[in-house]
Formats: C-alpha cells, structure tokens, sequence
C-alpha cells in the first residue's frame, strides 16, 4: 500500500517525520518498503509565456520569454512543439536539478541565449504511464506567476510505501493506515464524511441477485455527468497511490476505493442496456469482453454482473468494455458491492486478471463501508463532476449489524507475552486501536467491522503485544528441566561423515530432484518405484533420486572437466522410492588419492572396499562381497556387500563406457544403504581379558583355481573350527610363473591360541595338516611348500 | 726395551696411513700378533735373571697396552668415518613438501546445522527429522492452512499428486512430533532437513534448501523465552555483541508472529550495503504457535502454549560468508566446499 502523506495527515494529524512515522509501523504495524518524495524535482516555478517565436537557426525550437515574476522575463529556448504565447508553464531556472540529473545552466543554442528550460511532467520524474502526455506541461491559467509549480500541483508529497502481510485487509485502505497510524502514534482521527444531495426521479434501477457469492450490491443512478479531468489534489493522490488519473468519474472511483478499501464501479448508465443489474454465477465457457479489451471466457465459479441478458462486468474483477465511462458519458450508474473473497482470488488468478479491487474483494472488505463508500464517491461526484443524484439507493445486504465481542484474559495474555501488563494498561492499549473494552482482568473487547481479522483472544494478544512493542519484551529462555541429546542414530551419522572426511572424501549435498535417468542408473535393488512431480520445471529435475551416485558421479564430471582429476566426495542423504526414504550413504573417488612426489597412491577397488568395511565396523557388523553385474559397473570390479540375504551396499569400479559418457577415466564408487544397517546394527563386542600364553602363526600358501573367491577359502577355514583356532587373514596373492595358468596361490596367516595353556608345536601342526587336507580336499587346491 | 720405543713411532705414523680396518688388522697382527714386536720382545724375557724379569715383563706390557689404546682409537675413529660417509649419502632436500594427509571438508550446511544442533542440544532440546514426501495434511492442514489458502497454490510447490508433495517447510515435523506426544508431554524440538519449493533457481532463488525449524509447547513459554532464545542463535552465529529486533508479521501457524532481524555484523548497525542501510539483516521468521495448530496435533490451547521459528540455513551461511549465489552449496565445487575445512565452522563466537 502506498500510503500519502499529505492524504494520512488529513486523518490524523502525525507530529513526526515521514520516515520516523516508518519506523514506528515497522516496529508495531507493517514493514515499510520505502519513503520516497513524490516528486523529487525542487525549485521549479511557474512562469507565464509572454513571447513565443521560431527560432531563427532551427526548425524545431521556439524562441520564448517568460515572466518568472522576476524583474525581467526570462529568455528561454524550448523545444516542445505545443509551446505556445500565453500559456502558464513550469520554468526550471538556472541552478535546479531536475530528477534525472540535469542541472540549468546558462546556454547558448544555436546563437540565442536559454536561461532554464520548460519543463515536461516527464522531466518533473513522473513516469508515463501517470499521464501520457506529450511535450511540455501547460497549468492552468489562475496559476501565480512565480509560485512554486509543484505545490500548485499538490506533488510535494511524500510516499511511504507499507508491504502488507495477508491478514491485514484492513490496511489496504487510507483509513485503515489512518487508524494503525494513530493507534501508534497516538494521535486523533477524523474519517472522512459524505453529504448527498438527491433529487428527483428516483433511482429507477432494479436489483436481482441469486448467487450467495455476492454478499451485497448497492447502485445510485445520476445524471448530468460532467467527464473532465480530474483536478490535480485528486491526481496527485492516485499517483501517490500508483494508479494511473483516466477522468474524473473514475479517478474518484479509485479516490474512494484507496480512501475506504472499498471498490467500486461505475457504468455508463446509457449504455448499461438496461435498468435492471441481476448478479448470478457464469455459465461455463461464457465469454466476456472486460474494459481492457480481452475476451474472457468464464467458468461457473465466476461472478457476474448482468444487465438480464448479458453479462456487463466480472463480479469484483474488472468491468465490461461495452458499459465503460466514456468521454461522452453523462449518466452513471454507480456500483457499490462485496463478494465472495475465495470466488474473487481464484478468478482473477485464473484469468490471471489481478487488479486493486480484486486484490481487496480477495482479502475482506469491511461490511460496513459497502454504502458509506458509495455514499462517499458520489458526494465527490457531485463536487467534482456536477452529477446530479437521483432518489434513493437501491440494493441487497446480508450483513447483519450485530456486535461482536471477545473475551481477553489479562493471565493469559500475560503468560503468553511473558509481561506483567495491568488492566489498565492493555485498556490503553486498546483505546489506541480503537477497540473499546470493558471489565478488568477478563475484558470485553468489541469487534469492529473494519478488523475482520480479529476473531480470536490470540488475535487480541498480538494486537496488544505489538502495539506495547516487542522489542520491550524481556529477554528469557524457557524453564527447561529436560535434557537434550542426539540419538544414536544421529550421533553414528555425524561419526560415519567425520570418518570419511578422515579418509579424504569431501561431503557435497546434492539436488534430490533428478533426471529419470539419473535415479535409476546406480539403483542396484530395484525395490522401490520411482516418485514422480506432477509439474517439474525441467526434466533434469523431474523425479526423487533412487541412489546418490547418480548426482555424485555427475560431480565428479564437473571436477574432470575443470582440470581437477583428483577428487573424492560423499554424501549421505535418502533414496526416495513411493515405498518409502531410505537413507543412504554414498562415496566416489577418482585419480589418486595422493599425489606427493615421493609418495603416489591412486584410488582402487580395494580402497574403496576398504572404506565400506570401515564405516561397517561402526556398525559391529561384516559383510560378504559378491560380484556384482550390473551395467553401470565394471563387470568384473564390483561387488555387491551382503549381511545374510540382504544387499546392505555396493562397491565397484564405474563402467569404463559410462566413465566415458561422464568424460572420467576410472571412476570408483560404493553405496551403503543405511536404512538397513540400522536395523541390523550389533551392539559392541564385549572386553576381553588379554590372553598370557603365546599366540602361534602360521603361513599356508594354497594353489587353487583361479576363480574361486578368497573368502571362500578363508570361510572354510573358519568353518573349520580348529580347536584354539584365532584367526585367518590373506596375506598375499600370486599369479604367474611356476604356476599353471588358471592357478593362482594364495598365502593364508592362521593363528592360534589357547588361553588355558601354551600351544605345543606338535598340536599346531596336526591343526595345519588337518586345514591343509581340507582345503585340498574342498577346492581340489594343492599346497605350495 | 729401546727397539719398541722406536717401533711405536713408526706405529704411530702407520695408523695414520691406515685407510679400513683390514689395514688396520694387517698392522695389528704386526705390532700385537703372535709374531709381532711385542711377542718378539717377550722372546728376550728367557735371558734375563729371575730378579730382572717382573721389571721386564711390566715394561712390556705397558708398551702393549699403550699400542692396543693407540689403535682401539683408531678403529674407533674408522668407524666413525664410515658412518660419516653413509650419512653423507643420505642427504635428503628439507625444503621439499611433506605429504598431504588427505582430509575431507564438511559441508559448510552441515557445519552450521551442527553448531546450531549443538547449541539447542545445550539448551535441551532434541533434533527430530522425518520424511521429506509428506501428506498436504501434515504440510498445510494441520498448520492452519486450509485448502483454500492462497498458500496451497500448486504452483508454488512439487506435488506428486493430490495430496502428497515435496515438504515446503520442516514444520510437519512439529506436527508428526506432537501427535506422537500424543497431547501430554511438553515438546522441545528442533527439525532440520530439506525442503522443497518450486522456484526456478537463481543467486538468490533454490528449489531445494536446507531449513531448521524449533518448537516448544509446554505450559509456560512465553514470547519473552522465544525472544532470548533467538537472541542466543543470534549471537552464536553473528558473534556475542550481536542485537535482536522483532518485527510484527504474519505467518498461518503462529500469532502473534514476528520477523527477526540481526544487527548486521559487517557495521555494527551503523549501515552499509549488505544491511541496505538500514543497519538490520532479516534472518527468520518465528512466533507463539497458533491455537488451531495446536488443537490439530492435540494439544489443548487453554493448557498449552508455545513459540515456534524457522530459518533458512543457506542464508545464514551466505550472511556469515559473504556468499554471493546460493548454487554454489549445491554445485558441490571442491574450491568451495575446502574452504570452509573447519569444524568450528569458521563462525564467530
């Protein structure tokens, strides 16, 4: 709402500076946007044309002298074309800067000496779209030589433009700000009154209604309309305001709408086709000519205004083209009505038709303006457009005139705000509102029309508490006796990320909205379905992520091709899948981890895996690697990690066709679904005394085929259960030379130990020649002495 | 006795000729070997009288023992010499760079949502998430934002369908919270998680960010504990002298509800640019939570009470930082994300 000085001043008389009037309504009312002059031009007057001549040396300019009110007129070279002997200009001296920057000096044009300049309402800072004129300003003639033109044109006024939030309707009127103003300040209010003077015939029009979406309609016939400019007091307040003077008759429309909050429309009551207005709901698809020239086709849930056969304006929105006041019109049909708020918002946005009456329907108006702005406008119309006003007022209300009251406990009030405010003191509080209450420590506050937001003791509180002002409050902290804490949940994930920082992944958060492509590519389960945006703005982000390395490798990408081969991320995040979120885990790597020039060590597949395992051990959990095939993955470097029959993670090398497409080399990735380690998680293994008899080592080296997995060797060796059996752990791998091709050897670092006693050579190696037959004999292996 | 005198001057001058210990052994076995000078001086032992030989036999022996002295220092200083030269070897270049342990960065979100986790974990309350694929029931019904609030226009949001859609707010945290509460218990919570809104992206637009929401309900809490509760996130973030300013405003599911503004820390209040001028940085949003809210989740208004607030975690990463695109916390450029490697944060104190 942007709010006039001079206009609010009028309605209560405000003893401080536009800008301090500003932070007052930010402190206890709205935001305020800005303060700005109207008009920023300074020092310009009004000059009276005396000679008007060509220019000797130019076709275009004319040759002017112009009384100032000084003691010679000044010689002025002007290049307007509707320049002109006799007319009242507005002169800009030698010294004034105009609003765009220009300052006078004194000039020679084409050998004749300019002394200002005659100025245009553009060059005075007002934006076209306020006016439309061409060339220069011509005032009127009473305008004083010598005076300031400004003034005369009442633009010394200050905007002070106040954003409102939803639920404030109230304020989108002058009296509203006048109202909040003066609950703020403190200071008196007067509204602004009407005095119709009727005449005879009666009002002939008849009004039907039969759509409970129109809450009331009132109309005044009038006749002898005068359309002419409007005078410059009016104007310069619809600017203030930002909307554009058209004539008279719609200028005070507009005047009385920003004045009350209540819209109004005016048709030409000859050209309205009818005397009688009936208000029903639109049959679908019925098209409509609003005033702006566009054909509109309605749907059902629309409003409007009929003449009882065709529809002359959209209820609340705009009005019809062929009803509009014109330059010719001389009687009126003046249109006072309030409808359905909801009806009117989805109207004018699915006509995508927002204006600033439908912009006040959609929020409330208050029902008790409906007939005082009507009343208001057309006493202005018989001021200032000799409209002659026929008898009586004809029209339909629902509103009942009942009084509305609330209860405000002063306990409650206090124990919300955290005050020990009195009675007395929030009566006061209240009085500056305007809003009369009884009673001491539950009072009785009445509810005006005005304040259609208020309907709830919690609306009271805010209004009290804002107006007594925040920023007085005390500053406590809640009386907690509780403790806080993160779950183990959530303190296992802070420890999993500080682990892969330890380890040299840097964490990303990505975009969970993705391509298609993108959420399906890594999703290795295949247990959840895709979740799709019924509207996505683009197809890159179209669908929920199924797997983080989608985004992750994508990542990777933008480092390869920034020259930034080296690199390793992680994020930890959620697959999203209509089943249901998952968290997950994921991390990608690629180029070599370091790069010292005595020490280079490239990201592998074991590195990778080695990670995996450890974030596990947080868990207290192992798992089983299996191949993997999959076709974003290396057939033949990936696997899938298992705990019993579930699939807890992968880990593998990226395709090298897919490495390509993501213009990487190698590329290494690992995915851990932690949802469902979270469900498996095992508590921490128990201490253990340490053992005082000696552990025993021993190596075998076993020869099996090729393409039997290690661990299966290790398993069985486990599986074995030798008696003091500790452990097995591979110790080294060898392929070639002596052995067969399709052979390969692995060592295996067995030890054992009984805590009871110390372990005699001779048992141990019955224990290794039973392991040995075993394993021989499992995978048809032979044993490298 | 006169003969060894001379030898050891010649002993002398060998040793120093002596280059390794071969040398040295070969001129060992000469001067103290079973031929050598002193085992051949011994040999004129047996032509002296009983009474002459103690006096003989010390002399010896004490010429002997000088000799061994002379060389156990020169194999001494041998050995030394060989080390000397293997060190020499060993020269390495100091000035060269040690390895980089290789450290991970965290996120600079998750850094700030830790230190504000941390801080209200101080205060006592508890960190509660919850999904991101939510019910318009629990995101707008249960917040007072019935199906016709302008709010709940489809264009502002990512549906999936009628009634499902990405959360635009963590508020429906709050509200599956209370309902597990079931109405009895107090709640102090605070929800930090990703939140969805359906802009297109700019320096200053996202259509995925990061959101940390507070709620306490219990029988007390007043608008003067939400005010020293923001008050402290403020001064954690922004630095101790940090001031707050509370604006009235508006938002469906608290009353009164306010925006909460910063002194800004870049001039002191005094006003610059990145205040505007005005000496004050918005930086969320909060209030005391609206009865019907509380009525939806099950708790009795005429009981119960509370203040609830959110804010927008980009936003105070990109006021602490300076940062000037909100993209860069999701284009995840390692330039970026390595310079904020601190777990304090990097934010003031």
């Amino acid at each position: 709402m942007r709010v006039s000085w001079k206009w609010l001043n009028e309605m209560t008389p405000l003893t401080l500076e536009p800008t301090e009037l500003a932070h007052t309504l930010l402190e206890h009312a709205q935001e305020v946007a800005s303060v700005e002059p109207l008009c920023s031009a300074q020092g310009l007057i009004i000059g009276h044309v005396l000679t008007c001549e060509p220019h000797p040396q130019a076709d275009k300019l004319s040759v002017t002298s112009v009384d100032v009110g000084l003691s010679s007129p000044l010689s002025i070279v002007c290049g307007a074309p509707n320049v002109a002997r006799g007319q009242k200009v507005i002169v800009a001296p030698i010294g004034v800067t105009l609003p765009g920057g220009m300052t006078m000096e004194k000039v020679v044009l084409r050998g004749v000496p300019s002394e200002g300049m005659i100025c245009s309402l553009e060059e005075l800072g007002l934006e076209k779209k306020y006016h439309g004129e061409e060339g220069i300003h011509v005032l009127p003639d009473d305008a004083p030589i010598g005076g300031d033109a400004i003034a005369i044109m009442h633009l010394d006024d200050t905007v002070i433009d106040v954003e409102l939030t939803p639920n404030r309707a109230d304020l989108m009127s002058m009296m509203g700000m006048a109202y909040e103003s003066a609950a703020c300040c403190e200071t008196p209010l007067t509204t602004p009154t009407h005095d119709v003077q009727e005449s005879e015939p009666s009002n002939p029009f008849q009004i039907t209604c039969d759509t409970p979406l129109c809450e009331a309609y009132y109309g005044r016939m009038m006749h002898g309309v005068v359309i002419q400019e409007s005078p410059w007091w009016l104007k310069s307040r619809l600017i203030a305001a930002g909307i554009r003077p058209i004539n008279n008759v719609v200028d005070i429309t507009n005047y009385v709408m920003l004045e009350t909050g209540q819209p109004l429309h005016a048709f030409d009551a000859d050209r309205f086709g009818s005397q009688h207005v009936h208000v029903r709901q639109a049959q679908e698809k019925e098209t409509f000519v609003t005033l702006d020239g566009h054909k509109r086709v309605l749907s059902a849930r629309d409003i409007v205004i009929t003449n009882g056969t065709h529809p002359v304006a959209l209820g609340g929105v705009m009005g019809g083209l062929d009803s509009e006041v014109t330059a010719q019109t001389t009687a009126l049909f003046l249109e006072s009505a309030r409808f359905d708020p909801v009806t009117i918002r989805k109207t004018a946005r699915r006509l995508d038709l927002r204006s600033e009456s439908s912009n006040r329907f959609e929020r409330g108006v208050d029902p008790n303006r409906t007939l005082y702005a009507l009343e208001r406008a057309t006493t202005l119309l018989q001021h200032y457009a000799s409209a002659q006003v026929m008898h009586g007022v004809v029209g339909m209300d629902t509103f009942k005139a009942e009084e509305h009251r609330l209860t405000l406990r002063l306990e409650r009030l206090n124990r919300v705000l955290g005050t020990t405010l009195s009675s007395q003191t929030v009566r006061d509080l209240l009085d500056r509102l305007r809003l009369s209450s009884t009673g001491d420590t539950e009072l009785e506050v009445i509810l005006p029309s005005r304040r259609l937001d208020l309907t709830t003791e919690q609306d009271l509180i805010e209004e009290v508490g804002r107006l007594y002002g925040y920023n007085r409050l005390p500053a406590t902290l809640p009386a907690f006796s509780a403790q806080g804490g993160l779950t183990e949940k959530q303190r296992l994930y802070r420890r999993l990320k500080t682990r892969l920082n330890q380890c040299g992944f840097d964490e990303t958060i990505h975009y969970a909205l993705v391509s298609e492509a993108q959420s399906q590519r890594f999703d290795v389960l295949k247990d959840k379905s895709l979740i799709r945006l019924a509207h996505p703005l683009s197809s890159e982000h179209e669908v929920l992520t199924l797997s983080l390395l989608g985004p992750l490798c994508e990542t990777l990408a933008y480092h390869t091709h920034r020259q930034m081969p080296h690199a390793a991320f992680f994020e930890l995040g959620k697959r999203y899948g209509q089943e249901g979120e998952e968290d997950v885990l994921a991390f990608v790597a690629m180029g070599q981890r370091e790069q010292h020039f005595n020490h280079k060590e490239a990201f592998d597949f074991y590195f990778m895996k080695g990670v995996f395992e450890d974030l596990l051990s947080f868990y207290h959990l192992k798992a089983d690697a299996e191949p993997l095939a999959h076709e974003s993955f290396h057939p033949h470097q990936a696997a899938q990690m298992k705990i019993g029959d579930q699939i807890v993670g992968v880990v593998g090398v990226l395709h090298p066709r897919l490495a390509r497409a993501y213009d990487g080399d190698v590329m290494m990735v690992a995915e851990l679904y932690l949802g469902r380690l979270n469900a498996l998680k095992e508590p921490s293994a128990p201490y253990q005394v340490l053992t005082k008899t000696p552990t025993v080592t021993r190596d075998v080296a076993v020869i099996i085929d090729r393409n039997t997995l290690a661990q299966a060797v290790v398993d069985e060796t486990i599986a074995l259960a030798l008696p003091a059996f500790m452990s097995a752990d591979i110790i080294d791998v060898y392929e070639g030379k002596p052995l067969e091709a399709g052979e390969r050897s692995l060592t295996l670092r067995v030890r054992f130990n009984d805590p009871a006693k110390t372990l005699e050579t001779q048992t141990v190696d019955t224990h290794m020649e039973a392991l040995q037959a075993h394993l021989k004999a499992t995978f048809k292996a032979r044993i490298r002495d | 006795m006169e003969a060894l005198k001379q030898y050891e001057t010649q002993l002398l001058e060998a040793l120093q000729k002596v280059e390794n210990e071969t040398q040295l052994n070969d001129l060992k076995a000469q001067y103290l070997g079973k031929k050598g000078y002193i085992a051949q001086a011994m040999q004129g032992m047996k032509d002296l009288s009983p009474e002459e030989r103690p006096a003989f036999g010390q002399a010896i022996n004490a010429v002997k023992e000088s000799w061994q002295t002379h060389f156990d220092s020169r194999q001494k200083a041998l050995v030394e010499d060989v080390l000397n030269a293997r060190l020499q070897q060993e020269w390495i270049d100091v000035s060269l760079p040690g390895r980089s342990l290789p450290r991970g960065s965290k996120h600079l979100l998750t850094q700030i949502i830790e230190r504000i986790e941390d801080l209200f974990i101080g205060m006592g309350y508890e960190i509660k998430e919850g999904p991101e694929v939510e019910s318009d029931l629990f995101n707008f019904e249960k917040l007072n934002l019935p199906a016709d609030h302008p709010a709940r226009d489809m264009q502002d949001s990512f549906y999936i369908d009628e009634h499902t859609l990405l959360r635009t707010h963590t508020s429906p945290v709050q509200v599956r919270t209370m309902l597990a509460y079931g109405g009895k218990r107090p709640v102090r919570i605070i929800c930090p998680g990703k939140v969805y809104r359906r802009d297109d992206d700019d320096a200053t637009h996202s259509h995925q960010f990061m959101q940390i929401e507070g709620l306490v309900v219990d029988h007390t809490t007043s608008m003067s504990d939400l005010k020293g509760t923001l008050l402290a996130v403020a001064k954690a973030m922004f630095g101790s002298e940090r001031k707050i300013r509370l604006r009235p405003s508006y938002f469906p599911f608290t009353e009164p509800s306010v925006e909460v503004d910063v002194s800004c820390s870049h001039c002191d209040g005094q006003g610059c640019s990145v205040c505007k001028h005005t000496g004050w940085i918005e930086i969320l949003g909060a209030g005391m939570v609206h009865d019907n809210v509380l009525k939806e989740a099950g708790y009795d208004p005429s009981v119960y009470q509370g203040f609830a607030f959110g804010l927008g975690v980009e936003r105070i990463a990109m006021l602490a930082y300076g940062i000037e695109d909100i993209r860069h916390f999701y284009t995840n450029d390692r330039r970026f994300l390595r310079q904020f490697n601190d777990d304090q944060g990097g934010l003031s104190e």
